[in-house]
C-alpha cells in the first residue's frame, strides 16, 4: 500500500501490465470457445443448408447456423428437431447430433438444429462457472462437446434493456432474456439477433410446413416443470397418446399444457403462429441448478451431485434423485425416446392425411441408449 | 465439516483480513479472498473463472460511472439548487406532506429503471440538499435516501428481483402492482415520516431562506431544468413505447442529459468536474468487480449450492427466517443474484403455501433490501457519498427502516393466501 501511495505512476503501470498480461493470455481461451465442435452427417442426410436459407436476414451472423435434411425413402410428413436452444443444456445438442449421425427415416423429412442458438456457444454465463467443453467417451476415444451459455452471445447483442418486451404480446421479462431464444418466438424480421433467428425458424417451419415441432431443453432438478414433455393445446393429443408410448418404454415422464400468458416459448407461439403441432421437452440437468455445488465436467456429464441428493432427502426436488445423479446418457435416452414416439403417434393418429406419417427408421431404444450413448456418436473419420 | 463450508470460511477471513488488518481497498480485499478460495479448494488460480465474473457487472459499471457524471454536471450547473429553492419555498409549512412528496421523487427513477442506483444518483441529488436544509443530520438524509431508493427499486411497474424469481420457475410478470405498491408506498411514507419528521417539525423559512440560492433559478429559468427533464423524458418514452423508442438503455440516456446540463446553467470545468466524479466513483466500480470474482468463486467451489441447500434444508419456521436475513444479507454481493440464486429456490420451496404472485412479490421486495448492505451496498455507499457523510454512519440509520420493510414482507408472505384480493 506505501508504494502505491507513493508511486501512483509506477504502480499504475505495474497494474496495467499485470491487466495487459492477463487480458492476452485469458483472449486464447475465450476466443476458443468461437471454434465449433465437429459434427458427423450420416448416411440418413441428404443435404445441409444453413439457416438464413429460410430468413436472409441472418446470414453472415454469428446467429446462422446448420439445418441438417433427412429425407425419408417415401414422402410424408415433416419434423423439426431444435437442439441448443439453451447452449448450457447440452443434452439437446446430444440427442440432436445423434440424430443426424444415426438416423435414416423411412417416411417424411426430418430435419435437425443442432445447434439452435449457435452464438449461445461461444461464450459461457459470468458467475455460472461453467465449464467451456465436455467429454463423452466412445468407443474411438471421447469426442468434446461445446457447453455455453442460456442466451445469445452480447458480444453480438449489446446492451441488454432494464426491461425485455416481448415484440408481439407486450409481455414484460427481465431485460436479460432479451437474448433468451425461448423468450423470442415467433422473432421479428427487423428485431434483435436472437429475434431474427426465432424468426428465421417460425419462416422454417412455415415453408416447409412443418408438422411436427420438438424443441429440446433441460431444467434443473428443483424446478417443477422436469422430465415432461410441453405440449401446446393444438398438440396435446399428440403428445397424449406419445406419453404412453414413452412409458411403455419405461421413461417416467408428465405432460404438462404451454400456459397460454407466457409468451415467447416454443410451445407457446410456434403453436399460435403456425400450424405445427409444438412440443418442447424437459430433462433434469443438476449442473445447471441454484443447488448445485462443484461446477465442472464431471458434473455435467454425471448430474452426479451431493447437495441435490441432500436436497432431495428434504422434498426439495421435482424428480427422483440417487446417487447414480441423472447421468447424461439417460437425458439423451429420454429426448430420443420422446422424438421417435412422436413420429409414431403422429404416423399411427393418421395426423398427416394424405401427406403420409413421419418414421424415423430403426432408432436405439430407450436402455439402450440410457447404458452408454458412446457407440452412437463416434467420431467418424 | 464439509469443504464446501472450509472454502467459504477461508474466503471471509482472506477478504476481512484484507479489508480490516490490512486496510486493503474492499475490491483488493475480494480478489484476494476469491484467490484464496480457488486455492483452498484445489483450482490454483483459475484466471478464466476470476476474469469472467467481473463481466456481470460491466452494465452496472457504465450505468453508474454516466449516472455520476449525469450528477457532477446536475450540482455545478445550479439546477438542484434552483429546485430545492421551488420545492422548499413551496412545502415548508407542511413538512409532513414535503417528507412523502421527497420520498416518492426518490423512489421515482428506481419505479421506472429498476434500479436503486439510478434513484439515488439522480432524484436522490435533487432531494439530499433540500433534506439537508429541513434540517436532517446528514446521517439522517443519507438513509432517508437509501431507503427511498431501496423502495423504487421495489416499487412497480418495474421490479427486476421480481422479474428474475418469476423467470426462474416461469410465472409471467402480471399482477405484480397491487402487492409492490401495498408494500412499497406504506413502507415509503413509514420511512419518510419516521426519519425526517423530529428534525423539521417547525420549520423556519427566515433561517433555511438565507441557505437557498435564490438567484440561479431566475437568471436560467426553466432551461434550468432541460437536462432533468430529458432524462425522465427519455426513461419514460423508452419504456413506455418500447415499439416506437429505440432502447437508449441507462448510460445513454444519463449521457444525453449531461451534455444538456452542460449548457444550461451555470458554467463549470466541465472535465475537470467529470475528472472528479469519476475519482470518487472508481472505488465503487472496483468493489463491483471483486464481488464478481467472488462470487463465481462461490459457484466454481460449490459454496453458493453449499449456502442455498443450507438455507432450503431448514424447517418451515428457520426457512422464513432465512429468508428475512440470508436473502438481504446476499445482497452484500448483488441484489439481482440473491434473486436469482436464493430468491427462486425460496419461491419453489413456498409455491403452494398462498397466492403465488404474492408470494413472489413479497420475496421481491426482501430482496431489494441487499441493496442496503456492505460491502457492495450500491444505494447506501452512494447516498453517503450525496450527503458527504461516512457509509458507516448512514447505515444504522437504516436499521429501523429496514426491518419494518423486511416485517411486512414477512407479513405478506405468512398472509400471501389472504391477501390474494391485492392481485387483479
Amino acid at each position: 500500500m506505501t508504494i502505491i501511495m507513493k508511486k501512483p505512476l509506477l504502480s499504475a503501470a505495474v497494474l496495467l501490465l499485470a491487466a495487459a498480461l492477463c487480458v492476452v493470455s485469458l483472449a486464447s481461451d475465450f476466443r476458443s470457445m468461437q471454434e465449433r465442435e465437429p459434427i458427423y452427417p450420416g448416411p440418413g442426410v441428404t443435404s445441409v443448408r444453413m439457416l438464413s436459407d429460410w430468413f436472409p436476414g441472418i446470414h453472415g451472423t454469428p446467429g446462422d447456423t446448420e439445418v441438417y435434411i433427412l429425407e425419408g425413402k417415401k414422402p410424408g410428413s415433416s419434423m423439426l428437431v431444435l437442439g441448443g436452444t439453451h447452449a448450457n443444456e447440452p443434452s439437446g445438442v446430444l440427442a440432436a447430433t445423434l440424430l443426424v449421425e444415426n438416423a435414416q427415416p423411412e417416411e417424411g423429412t426430418l430435419y435437425v438444429i443442432t445447434h439452435t442458438n449457435q452464438t449461445g456457444f461461444t461464450c459461457t454465463d459470468p458467475q455460472e462457472a461453467a465449464p467451456m467443453r465436455f467429454m463423452i467417451d466412445t468407443p474411438a476415444g471421447p469426442r468434446w462437446f461445446r457447453y455455453g451459455s442460456r442466451a445469445s452471445n452480447p458480444i453480438y447483442q449489446w446492451p441488454d434493456p432494464e426491461i425485455y418486451v416481448h415484440a408481439s404480446s407486450g409481455q414484460q421479462l427481465s431485460g436479460s432474456e432479451t437474448r433468451n431464444l425461448n423468450r423470442a418466438y415467433p422473432g421479428r424480421p427487423d428485431g434483435t439477433l436472437t429475434e431474427k433467428i426465432a424468426y428465421a425458424i417460425t419462416e422454417l417451419i412455415r415453408t416447409e410446413k412443418i408438422a411436427v415441432e420438438v424443441d429440446l431443453h433441460e431444467a434443473s432438478p428443483e424446478y417443477p416443470t422436469i422430465n415432461a414433455i410441453v405440449a401446446h393445446e393444438n398438440a396435446m393429443g399428440l403428445a397424449s397418446d406419445s406419453l404412453i408410448n414413452m412409458q411403455l418404454e419405461g421413461m417416467e415422464i408428465s405432460l404438462e399444457p404451454s400456459p397460454k400468458n407466457l409468451h415467447g416459448l416454443s410451445h407457446r407461439e410456434i403453436g399460435d403462429f403456425t400450424d405445427a403441432y409444438a412440443l418442447l421437452m424437459e430433462t433434469s440437468n443438476p449442473a445447471q441448478g441454484r443447488l448445485r455445488g462443484r461446477t465442472d465436467e464431471h458434473l455435467v456429464v454425471t448430474g452426479q451431485d451431493k447437495f441435490y441428493l441432500k436436497a432431495f432427502g428434504y422434498g426439495r426436488l421435482y424428480v427422483p434423485y440417487d446417487e447414480n445423479g441423472h447421468p447424461i446418457s439417460q437425458r439423451v435416452a429420454r429426448h430420443v425416446t420422446g422424438i421417435a414416439a412422436f413420429a409414431n403417434s403422429y404416423t399411427e393418429m393418421n395426423l398427416g392425411g394424405e401427406r403420409g406419417g413421419i418414421n424415423l427408421g430403426t432408432l436405439p431404444g430407450y436402455e439402450e441408449l440410457e447404458s452408454d450413448i458412446g457407440p452412437y456418436l463416434c467420431p467418424k473419420a | 465439516m464439509q469443504i464446501e463450508c472450509i472454502v467459504f470460511f477461508v474466503m471471509l477471513g482472506v477478504f476481512l483480513l484484507g479489508n480490516f488488518l490490512l486496510k486493503l481497498p474492499v475490491s483488493l480485499s475480494m480478489v484476494a479472498g476469491a484467490v484464496a478460495g480457488t486455492l483452498a479448494a484445489g483450482d490454483g488460480i483459475p484466471l478464466r473463472h476470476l476474469f469472467e465474473g467481473t463481466f456481470v457487472y460491466l452494465d452496472t459499471v457504465l450505468i453508474i460511472a454516466t449516472a455520476m457524471i449525469f450528477m457532477t454536471v446536475v450540482q455545478e450547473s445550479g439546477t438542484l439548487d434552483a429546485l430545492a429553492e421551488v420545492i422548499v419555498s413551496r412545502f415548508y409549512k407542511v413538512p409532513a406532506v414535503m417528507l412523502v412528496l421527497l420520498m416518492i421523487i426518490v423512489m421515482f427513477p428506481g419505479m421506472v429503471t429498476g434500479s436503486s442506483t439510478a434513484s439515488v444518483l439522480s432524484a436522490g441529488a435533487i432531494v439530499a440538499p433540500i433534506l439537508l436544509l429541513m434540517g436532517l443530520p446528514a446521517p439522517t438524509a443519507g438513509a432517508f435516501l437509501a431507503i427511498g431508493a431501496v423502495l423504487g427499486m421495489a416499487a412497480p411497474p418495474v421490479n427486476i428481483p421480481a422479474m428474475l424469481i418469476t423467470g426462474g420457475v416461469d410465472m409471467p410478470y402480471i399482477g405484480f402492482e397491487g402487492p409492490l405498491f401495498t408494500l412499497t408506498i406504506g413502507s415509503g411514507v413509514i420511512a419518510a415520516l419516521f426519519l425526517g419528521l423530529r428534525h423539521c417539525k417547525n420549520l423556519d423559512y427566515r433561517v433555511i431562506g438565507r441557505e437557498l440560492d435564490h438567484e440561479t433559478g431566475k437568471k436560467y429559468g426553466l432551461k434550468l431544468y432541460l437536462p432533468l427533464v430529458l432524462l425522465i423524458g427519455l426513461m419514460l418514452a423508452c419504456r413506455l413505447f418500447p415499439n416506437v423508442v429505440p432502447t437508449l438503455g441507462m448510460p445513454l440516456i444519463f449521457l444525453i442529459s449531461a451534455a444538456v446540463g452542460c449548457f444550461t446553467g451555470r458554467r463549470f470545468p466541465i472535465a475537470a468536474s467529470i475528472r472528479e466524479a469519476m475519482r470518487t466513483t472508481v472505488p465503487v466500480l472496483g468493489k463491483l468487480m471483486g464481488v464478481g470474482m467472488f462470487i463465481q468463486v462461490m459457484t466454481l467451489t460449490g459454496v453458493r449450492g453449499f449456502i442455498v441447500d443450507s438455507c432450503l434444508g431448514l424447517p418451515a419456521a428457520l426457512l422464513y427466517l432465512a429468508i428475512c436475513t440470508v436473502m438481504p444479507a446476499f445482497g452484500a454481493v448483488s441484489s439481482y443474484g440473491s434473486a436469482s440464486v436464493l430468491g427462486v429456490p425460496f419461491m419453489l420451496a413456498l409455491l403452494s403455501t398462498g397466492n403465488q404472485t404474492v408470494i413472489a412479490a413479497s420475496l421481491a421486495f426482501i430482496v431489494c433490501m441487499g441493496d442496503l448492505m456492505p460491502p457492495t451496498a450500491l444505494a447506501g455507499n452512494y447516498a453517503a457519498q450525496i450527503v458527504k457523510e461516512r457509509y458507516s454512519k448512514v447505515l444504522p440509520q437504516c436499521a429501523v427502516p429496514v426491518m419494518v420493510c423486511i416485517l411486512m414482507g414477512l407479513a405478506f408472505l405468512l398472509n400471501s393466501g389472504s391477501l390474494g384480493f391485492l392481485v387483479p
